[in-house]
């Protein structure tokens, strides 16, 4: 058996740890457009920020493709996948045959048109570990930065600099910090705390204008603020990368299309991680849930169903997060709906938690610098457990596993624990 | 894979399982320095059960998951399960991003006191036989087999 993989993230390593597992004798080759084995794309902030070093940066140990016997091609971008010939090939002109293909492909910064961005050398996503390492290279003390997205990637992107450059602004067209995940409390507190670190939000504005010869020096908002800059950073969110599958004929609405085993609509061909929808249990709808546990969990399906057949069928997800911003932990999942009367927020200490309870069942929660046991919470979520059968109201009181009635807490505790 | 289970009816809720797996995982091994000078956070959770006559406790290690949500959520690979099934953090990798804490359904994993890294149960695998079955006053927990366990399920 050929396995070859594309994309050397959290869905195909996990894919080919998958089908190692199961098969001890086929060809695996992990294609990676990138030039470092696999890391945690997550860390690629507290590189830039110096917490986490290069040694630690990678996701598996220095032994884990030689002692799977995995070949990896660095550096090297597939060009085409010929699904009728069932070959890929690469830039190089390389052909590379394939009896399970598995489309890993994950995300790709999206960058909106903009007068005068082209061809400016002082411009950055961040999104890889490459780029955080350019970034690092060119910011000094002086560097005047400007960060145009207030999401995940904007925010991490903006702790990662901070103290190494004399400015930081974070610009959204959104009237708040995380719109995407966040509700207005929440995102307010989350956004003094970081602003508490002498980081400038403008909300609310685009990008009007860059004005620069070959470097960015000074960003015109569509206010008609204008403000000095010379590190500019492209952080308004992701696209799934899917050129590739759609060339080759595989079906695609905003990302790849598979099936509840990660296939495509094309036999062989297989798809997870951050380029595919995934079934989102709680809207009831396909999504594009770019998560770093989901794309594991997808990697491992898709891996271990290339080896043994379509058997498993992929855990289903929802949104989930957690991070933190200068010390402030914040933990969310599911759909958070808007402030109500289970919100016990205290300001004071920075604290808030609140749950989105619809129905007798938990749909979503926040919680901000008061995280223990949050994983209860999602398990409620997942589960659709009602909450009237639980011992007592989880408004109320800390959630603990004492929330079960005994007999479900001992099977939970003593059950085979899948 | 053994594993710790405990058995509620026979939990006291003294917390000596806390003190002594605090002691297993701390510099000194001393059960006064570990416990006063060491800022160690336990691997353990005691919960209490409030019922209307009585409270009821049961202390509550990781399960060393078969498939271990908090492995695959572990964005820095710092969260892996060994040769023995061991669920293991490694405290040079992890950031304590809290991914793991987001999954687990047993909450079983804690942010440790000084914020650097998570604490979870590692079984003592170090150094022999888990600290807090070998000192629970009144046997309320006990390292099982998959095989045992279910004979007293």
């Amino acid at each position: 058996m050929k396995y070859v993989i594309i994309g050397n993230s959290a869905a195909g390593v996990n894919a080919a740890d998958a089908i190692r597992k199961n098969d001890k004798k086929g060809q695996i080759t992990i294609i990676s457009n990138e030039e470092f084995p696999a890391y945690g794309r997550p860390l690629i902030s507290y590189y830039l920020s110096g917490k986490v070093k290069p040694e630690n940066m990678s996701y598996r140990d220095a032994s884990f493709y030689k002692s799977r016997k995995i070949d990896v091609l660095l550096n090297t971008e597939v060009t085409k996948i010929d699904s009728k010939n069932k070959k890929v090939i690469t830039s190089g002109g390389k052909k590379i045959d394939y009896d399970k293909l598995l489309i890993a492909t994950g995300s790709v910064p999206f960058v909106p048109p903009t007068n005068g961005l082209a061809n400016q050398e002082n411009v950055f996503t961040f999104l890889t570990y490459g780029e955080s390492r350019r970034l690092k290279t060119a910011v000094n003390k002086n560097s005047k930065v400007v960060i145009v997205g207030a999401g995940l990637i904007g925010l991490k992107a903006a702790e990662g600099l901070f103290g190494q450059v004399a400015k930081i602004t974070v610009l959204d067209l959104a009237d708040r910090v995380m719109a995407s995940v966040l509700d207005k409390p929440a995102a307010k507190l989350i956004q003094s705390h970081i602003e508490q670190n002498d980081i400038d939000f403008k909300l609310g504005v685009s990008v009007a204008e860059v004005v620069g010869e070959k470097k960015v020096s000074k960003v015109v908002l569509s206010n008609g603020e204008s403000l000095l800059c010379d590190i500019l950073i492209v952080a308004v969110g992701v696209r799934p990368n899917v050129a590739l599958a759609k060339e080759s004929g595989i079906k695609v609405n905003r990302a790849i299309i598979v099936d509840e085993y990660m296939q495509t609509s094309q036999k062989d061909i297989y798809a997870a991680g951050d380029c595919v929808e995934s079934w989102d249990c709680l809207a009831n709808a396909c999504k594009v849930l770019a998560l770093w546990p989901n794309a594991s969990n997808q990697g491992e399906t898709a891996g271990f169903n290339m080896s043994v057949g379509n058997k498993q069928k992929a855990p289903v997800s929802f949104a989930m997060n957690a991070i933190s911003f200068f010390g402030l932990q914040l933990i969310s999942a599911g759909i958070i709906g808007e402030a109500n009367k289970n919100s016990i927020f205290d300001r004071a200490a920075n604290k808030l938690r609140r749950l989105n309870i619809v129905d007798d069942k938990l749909l979503g929660y926040v919680l901000i610098n008061d995280t223990q046991r949050a994983g209860i919470y999602t398990a409620l979520i997942n589960d659709k457990t009602k909450l009237s059968s639980l011992e007592y109201d989880i408004t109320k009181k800390d959630i603990g596993l004492s929330v079960y009635p005994k007999a479900s807490r001992v099977c939970k505790i003593w059950g085979q624990t899948k | 894979m053994k594993r710790v289970y405990a058995f509620e009816n026979r939990c006291l809720g003294c917390g000596l399982c806390e003190v002594y797996c605090k002691t297993a995982h701390s510099k000194s091994k001393d059960i006064i320095k570990a416990n006063r000078n060491e800022n160690i956070t336990s691997a353990i959770v005691i919960e209490e059960i409030l019922q209307p006559k009585a409270v009821a406790y049961f202390a509550l290690q990781c399960r060393h998951c078969d498939d271990a949500k908090c492995v695959k959520a572990c964005i820095a690979g710092a969260m892996y399960k060994d040769e023995n099934g061991v669920v293991r953090n490694d405290k040079d990798k992890c950031v304590a991003c809290l991914s793991c804490l987001l999954v687990c359904p047993f909450g079983a994993v804690k942010k440790t006191e000084e914020g650097k890294t998570v604490s979870k149960c590692d079984l003592c695998i170090d150094f022999g036989a888990p600290a807090c079955v070998e000192n629970c006053p009144n046997g309320a927990l006990k390292l099982l087999d998959d095989k045992e366990a279910e004979a007293l399920k």
